[in-house]
């Protein structure tokens, strides 16, 4: 398992800082700054898990809650933009509300779903060897 | 924190986003279809200003709001009644700019127990409907309105300053019916043969009302201030002086004649220049195919018209044309005089338009290069690798190209290019707003997206090519079904057009009203009329008109 999360955080973070950072032009300090965070804390869990350093697993729980908080952040700011813009142009929003629906939809599995079960993963890892 | 806890957490998040949402969803929207209750915002405009307004509560007092100032001579009285309004959520200046729908919305602002409104016709006047927010570069934010602008206004109206009315007053946005005649109500089936004709004798007016003694046109009339634009463009003059020769020579007007003269005198007398052995259109060191080729779609239509001055002008210009094409169809787009050799460099619009202006000059040249290089260039034009998957959903502007196959159709089929303009037509189909859901007056218009209003050169230039593709279509026999919803979707963007062209337009709002009549503004928000957009509005209700006559 800490393979398999070493690997998926560091290809999320590679997709990230790629979208981010090679593909969206200008530089803009509210996209970039959390996207480099993420990046930053994603890529350093995947190098302490694939080290089998013996600070890994409090670096992927970090990556996965910093991931979590923002993930859950972006989202829920997405959802109430949409929510908004869809009232404000009620007519003819349909196309906007179906690209940011989308947005969500490919958000939501690196930026909550991974996150939550690496979470849920930490926590048995630290409840079975008391047991 | 156990699993379980975890999860009712995320659930408890989920359900407080869902329900945060819905209330916002709700407070923000308005009902455009209520029955309209007021209260009524009446105003007298005169001279394109606004001189008076009342805001009543009742049809009684509504009765006669403002009658002795709307008696006086030349005043127009306006009611707009609002239907609904909703409030804007907070202070803050970016969602406030984001909670107007521009050319729909209107605004109030309270501050200190009174109420001030910009309404849709002050919004226009103000010419505050749209505003980008850059954050440099092409990064840029969309918003409603000019948000300092209207700010600014209403505090002026209420006796404060636009920063204290932002953080201590309330705004509510609202939507509004008026009794102004514009935009005209125009469906699919006032899109008759006669209206056509009348549409574009009245475009080509416009053009020959708003040009100067040397020929060249008003470039770019502003219809709430009466300003003027000082740019000008020699492709666009060119292309203005087209649209207007081929209306002169449809409908035998000697206004529309001795304008379309005039206007080709100024390119062949004034902006011709030497490019190496050949002669081409512009101005400074560097010229652009574009000037030349819609020069030569004017010198065609001047020729056809009984001008033969013109003859050996055009000519000239197509040997200019052909001297600039690649082996493999392509332009070089512009020419340096100093250096005396083409720059191959591209940009839009011009590939298309040469092949277009060479099509039409082999008609009056006769020479077998001019067809080959017209045929060539449409090739090169339409040819899209079947290993591109992109090809289906990324377009440029292709109203040349396909306005370049009609013309060829009869001496060069090219099939290929057929199956290219049809692909085109049917992305545009579905890029086309249909009401409802869309307000009856977008029913038509091509989509910029969903938080912009629709423009009405795009929808035009997109129907000079629909037209051709149409008038192809049914010449190749295509099936009835086909053609039948190329005409549907033809027809009600003609409606659209028709809806918006100042037949005479928002007079309440103009100061010159007059100089504005036949014109096409550039959409409900942005009501200035450039020389291109009665050229290619005009233009595509021309070629729909002569494919009728046929």
């Amino acid at each position: 398992m800490r393979i398999t999360f070493a690997v998926l955080n560091a290809v999320s973070a590679s997709v990230l800082l790629l979208a981010v950072f090679a593909l969206i032009t200008p530089r803009f300090w509210v996209l970039d700054v959390p996207a480099a965070l993420i990046a930053l804390v994603e890529l350093v869990s995947a190098a302490a898990l694939l080290a089998r350093s013996p600070w890994a697993l409090r670096a992927l729980s970090v990556a996965a809650w910093v991931t979590f908080a923002l993930g859950l952040t972006l989202v829920s700011l997405v959802v109430i933009t949409i929510a908004f813009l869809r009232g404000i142009h009620t007519e003819y929003s349909l196309a906007g509300l179906t690209l940011t629906a989308l947005a969500v939809a490919l958000l939501v599995p690196y930026t909550v779903l991974l996150p939550v079960v690496q979470l849920l993963w930490l926590k048995r890892q630290s409840v079975e060897p008391r047991s | 924190m156990t699993p379980r806890t975890f999860l009712r957490l995320l659930g408890l998040w989920l359900g407080l986003l869902s329900l945060c949402s819905v209330a916002i969803f709700y407070a923000v929207r308005l009902d455009r279809g209520r029955v309209p209750s007021g209260p009524y915002i009446v105003s007298v405009w005169e001279s394109g200003a606004r001189t008076a307004r009342k805001v009543v509560h009742s049809e009684p007092e509504l009765a006669h709001a403002l009658e002795a100032e709307a008696a006086r001579s030349g005043a127009q009285r306006v009611v707009e009644t609002i239907v609904d309004s909703a409030p804007i959520l907070s202070h803050s200046w970016l969602l406030l700019g984001e909670s107007v729908v521009p050319a729909q919305d209107g605004l109030s602002a309270s501050y200190q127990g009174r109420t001030a409104y910009a309404t849709p016709d002050d919004l226009r006047k103000l010419e505050a409907y749209e505003h980008t927010l850059s954050f440099g570069g092409q990064l840029g934010l969309p918003l409603g309105i000019h948000v300092n602008r209207v700010l600014d206004t209403l505090a002026s109206e209420l006796g404060t300053e636009a920063n204290e009315l932002l953080r201590h007053g309330s705004f509510r946005r609202f939507a509004v019916i008026s009794d102004a005649a514009y935009p005209r109500k125009v469906n699919e089936a006032d899109v008759t043969r006669e209206a056509i004709e009348n549409s574009v004798r009245s475009a080509a007016r416009y053009l020959a009302r708003n040009q100067r003694r040397s020929g060249a046109f008003h470039y770019e009339l502003n219809a709430v201030s009466g300003g003027e634009s000082e740019e000008y463009n020699y492709p666009r003059h060119a292309g203005a002086t087209f649209f207007l020769a081929r209306a002169a020579n449809q409908f035998h007007e000697p206004l529309l004649e001795r304008a379309s003269r005039r206007a080709g005198a100024f390119l062949k007398d004034r902006s011709t220049l030497r490019c190496g052995a050949h002669a081409c259109v512009g101005e400074g060191d560097q010229v652009d195919i574009g000037s030349a080729a819609l020069a030569v779609l004017a010198y065609v239509e001047l020729v056809e018209g009984g001008n033969e001055d013109y003859r050996a002008a055009v000519l000239e210009l197509a040997a200019f044309l052909r001297s600039q094409q690649r082996p493999d169809g392509e332009f070089q787009h512009f020419y340096s005089i100093s250096g005396g050799h083409p720059i191959d460099v591209q940009t839009d619009y011009y590939t298309g338009e040469a092949a277009f202006a060479l099509a039409r000059v082999h008609r009056v040249s006769r020479d077998p290069k001019d067809l080959d290089a017209a045929r060539r260039a449409l090739s090169f034009l339409v040819a899209r690798s079947p290993w591109f998957v992109g090809a289906h959903y990324l377009w440029g502007a292709e109203h040349w190209t396909c306005q370049a196959l009609a013309d060829l159709w009869q001496r060069a089929p090219d099939r290929v290019a057929l199956k290219f303009c049809l692909d085109w037509q049917a992305v545009n189909r579905n890029l086309q707003f249909t009401s409802p859901p869309a307000p009856s007056s977008n029913d038509g218009s091509i989509s910029r997206g969903p938080f912009m209003t629709p423009r009405l050169t795009p929808t035009g230039s997109r129907l000079e090519a629909a037209v051709a593709t149409l008038e192809v279509a049914r010449a190749a026999g295509l099936p009835a079904s086909e053609i039948e919803l190329l005409e549907h979707q033809i027809k009600r963007a003609f409606a659209f057009v028709l809806r918006y062209q100042f037949t005479p337009g928002p007079t309440h709002l103009m100061p010159r009203p007059r100089f504005l009549e036949g014109g096409f503004p550039g959409s409900a928000s942005d009501l200035h009329v450039r020389i291109d957009y009665p050229q290619h509005s005009g233009a595509a209700l021309l070629r729909y008109w002569e494919l009728g006559k046929r």
